[in-house]
């Protein structure tokens, strides 16, 4: 068998080109930024980000960190749900995305694992007592285990068990990195019995990873949903939410990412194709509305029947500080459901419009994010303390972005590595 | 095993505060930090207007939130019901104070400084006249190992990075010592004992008096007990409420 569609050059493996090497050490010059704001944390204490205590230093103890800790997990949704669609529903349209989105979902679940290790005052002690004296009776626990572990575990047998097929073809063409691909393929030779075992195994992985898909959303949702004590926060709908918001994140992260490699790689255009776009779109959309009818009824029960501190809070998205997050977040949405809505009328999606779609909904998931962390900790107090403000320090600006630059460079450091999409559709043959 | 609890009689608090300087000396706690805390309260409109206090140490909870949520169990309630934390198990990630509604837990955000109220070494005199020796500058009791289970839990500025609270003074009810707070209360507002004795003033004055709990709907069974007062609501304005951690 030999590559017939693409060779190694279209793929853009091992072509550093100007744009690449620009992109590279612009990306590199900012995570340097960022591992050097974190020394400053690691060397003065968290007194340098803007985080305090809640009650009588009038703060707020979580912030931007674990805003950005749900966030890139909630990104993280992307890869695992479209593989499961593809491989149990036979959704051919996503197929060529499986790989990058794969991709997202490992290196997203690795920023959060990263921006957890940000938010703690004792890192080092983080890594072994969260394994050593691991406690499942808190919230926390779930996100270490189910998420960081769990979940991480199962994309990272996923991605490699996918691109085995991809790894044996490439390493039938003479290259530096040929010892790499036969590593990767580890005696698969696409044989008809190997294919048949390799799509029963991906089945059943598939299978056995979508339940863990709505428990790791769920648990996220839990660390705040169970907090009785804590106005905003306490409420059923927060794990499904959670759940929701995560889904629309990660589909428009993915959808952005598809186009990208699109436009950079004219020679996957035949295989990313309009029809990908459109049902991006449409999970868009309808998880979109979704998101939006949660927050309706969210916002109407707590304004409705909340008790005092419940109504304050409402008010205080609706009309108050925290309004410019709270309608960010929901016109972001809206905005971005109607562009849905108008396009599936029409019966014409066009790529653009389902991009400005991702990148509305990113905006809105990371407003939203930061409005379920911070309002019911400065604003959410039962006693009479006055209360919080919470201004993020250049010091959390630059490690978050810091972080994401990382993502982004290793995404770019792995296209060059390894075909982003994935050679010829496996089900085609 | 005795099973400890605070009585707090609030007909008898004058707000004087006394009770939040003695916790800070005895704990050494950083700036900014009230382990114990005396809300100054006004309730209605002038000419109207009605002063209450209500000092806030931790609750001690039975049903404590901030142990629930703890993924490493360094936060922990003792047998004898006092809730503590292991400054050498914490790492820092803060979800007992979010978990928290008592707004008790207040955080190391920077490295302790050592001596920070107490600097005896500049102290010519003190140096004189303890021929070169300095009294330390913090209670070397808090460097100890309470409890059955051995952990370094008493006083504070151990760490960076950790969280911390009121201890109901550990080392000192170890000894057979009342709390820093109700040992040094102007007006014997606090009583501190053990729940288990009939004859003890706590039980006594919870049989006598009216009482009630910070919170009690949120079900986390304090072992504080507010005496001869009513709780906060809503229409209490804090007055000269500490301003402290915040930039401007």
């Amino acid at each position: 068998m030999s590559i017939q569609a693409r060779t190694l050059r279209d793929t853009g493996v091992g072509r550093w080109g100007p744009l690449s090497v620009a992109a590279g050490a612009a990306l590199l010059a900012i995570v340097a930024v960022g591992i050097a704001a974190y020394s400053q944390q690691l060397i003065h204490g968290e007194v340098v980000t803007g985080l305090r205590d809640w009650g009588t230093q009038g703060g707020s103890p979580w912030g931007l960190y674990i805003a950005f800790v749900v966030y890139f997990i909630g990104v993280s949704f992307a890869g695992i749900s479209i593989a499961a669609l593809v491989r149990l529903l036979r959704i051919e349209a996503l197929q060529p995305i499986t790989r990058m989105a794969e991709l997202l979902t490992i290196v997203s679940l690795v920023l959060g694992a990263f921006s957890v290790l940000a938010d703690l005052g004792q890192p080092l002690r983080g890594i072994t007592n969260l394994f050593r004296y691991a406690r499942p009776q808190s919230p926390f626990f779930g996100t270490f285990s189910l998420v960081m572990a769990g979940y991480l575990f199962a994309s990272l047998v996923y991605f490699y068990l996918a691109g085995r097929r991809d790894a044996y073809l490439l390493a039938q063409e003479p290259s530096r990195l040929q010892w790499f691909y036969r590593w990767w393929a580890a005696g698969y030779r696409d044989t008809p019995a190997q294919r048949a075992r390799h799509e029963r195994t991906s089945f059943l992985l598939a299978i056995a990873i979508l339940p863990l898909l709505v428990t790791a959303h769920s648990t996220l949702g839990l660390v705040f949903g169970l907090m009785g004590g804590r106005p905003g926060w306490f409420s059923a709908l927060q794990a499904p939410g959670f759940v929701v918001l995560a889904g629309v994140s990660g589909l428009g992260h993915i959808a952005v990412m598809a186009a990208l490699v699109r436009w950079l790689l004219p020679s996957t255009r035949e295989q990313i194709r309009p029809a990908t776009f459109r049902l991006l779109g449409i999970f868009l959309m309808v998880l979109g509305m979704i998101y939006l009818y949660f927050t309706l009824i969210e916002v109407l029960t707590a304004g409705y029947a909340g008790h005092e501190r419940e109504q304050e809070l409402v008010a205080l998205l609706l009309w108050g500080t925290y309004a410019p997050y709270f309608w960010a977040g929901t016109v972001g949405l809206g905005a971005a459901v109607t562009i849905g809505l108008v396009q599936g009328l029409r019966g014409s999606w066009n790529i653009g419009a389902v991009v400005a779609m991702g990148i509305l909904v990113n905006i809105a998931a990371i407003a939203k994010r930061l409005i379920i962390v911070t309002p019911s900790l400065t604003h959410g107090s039962l006693l009479p303390y006055g209360h919080g403000v919470y201004i993020p320090t250049w010091v959390e600006v630059a490690i978050i972005v810091g972080l994401m630059s990382l993502g982004a460079l290793a995404i770019l450091a792995f296209s060059k590595l390894f075909p982003i999409v994935p050679l010829e559709s496996e089900h085609a043959s | 095993m005795p099973k400890y609890a605070m009585t707090i009689d609030l007909a008898r608090c004058m707000g004087c505060r006394a009770c939040m300087v003695a916790c800070k000396v005895e704990n050494n706690t950083p700036e900014e930090q009230f382990w114990m805390y005396v809300f100054r309260l006004e309730e209605g409109e002038f000419p109207d207007t009605r002063l209450t206090f209500l000092p806030r140490p931790c609750q001690h909870c039975d049903n404590a939130p901030c142990v629930k949520v703890c993924p490493v169990g360094a936060r922990y309630k003792r047998e004898d019901g006092i809730v503590l934390t292991d400054f050498q198990r914490c790492i820092g990630c803060r979800y007992c104070e979010v978990a928290c509604p008592y707004g008790v837990n207040y955080f190391h955000w920077k490295s302790p400084k050592k001596g920070q109220y107490l600097n005896w070494n500049k102290d010519a005199e003190v140096k004189e006249r303890g021929n070169g020796e300095t009294p330390p500058w913090h209670n070397p009791d808090h460097d100890r190992r309470y409890g059955e289970e051995r952990r370094l839990t008493a006083g504070a500025v151990h760490y960076k990075g950790v969280m911390g609270k009121c201890t109901f003074c550990v080392h000192r009810v170890e000894k057979g010592l009342e709390p820093a707070c109700v040992a040094n209360c102007p007006v014997r507002v606090f009583e501190f004992g053990d729940l288990e004795d009939p004859e003890s003033t706590v039980s006594r004055k919870l049989r006598e008096s009216n009482r009630f709990r910070l919170l009690e709907d949120v079900g986390t069974e304090p072992r504080v007990f507010y005496l001869n007062g009513q709780p906060p609501t809503s229409e209490h304005r804090q007055l000269d409420a500490v301003k402290g951690g915040k930039k401007g």
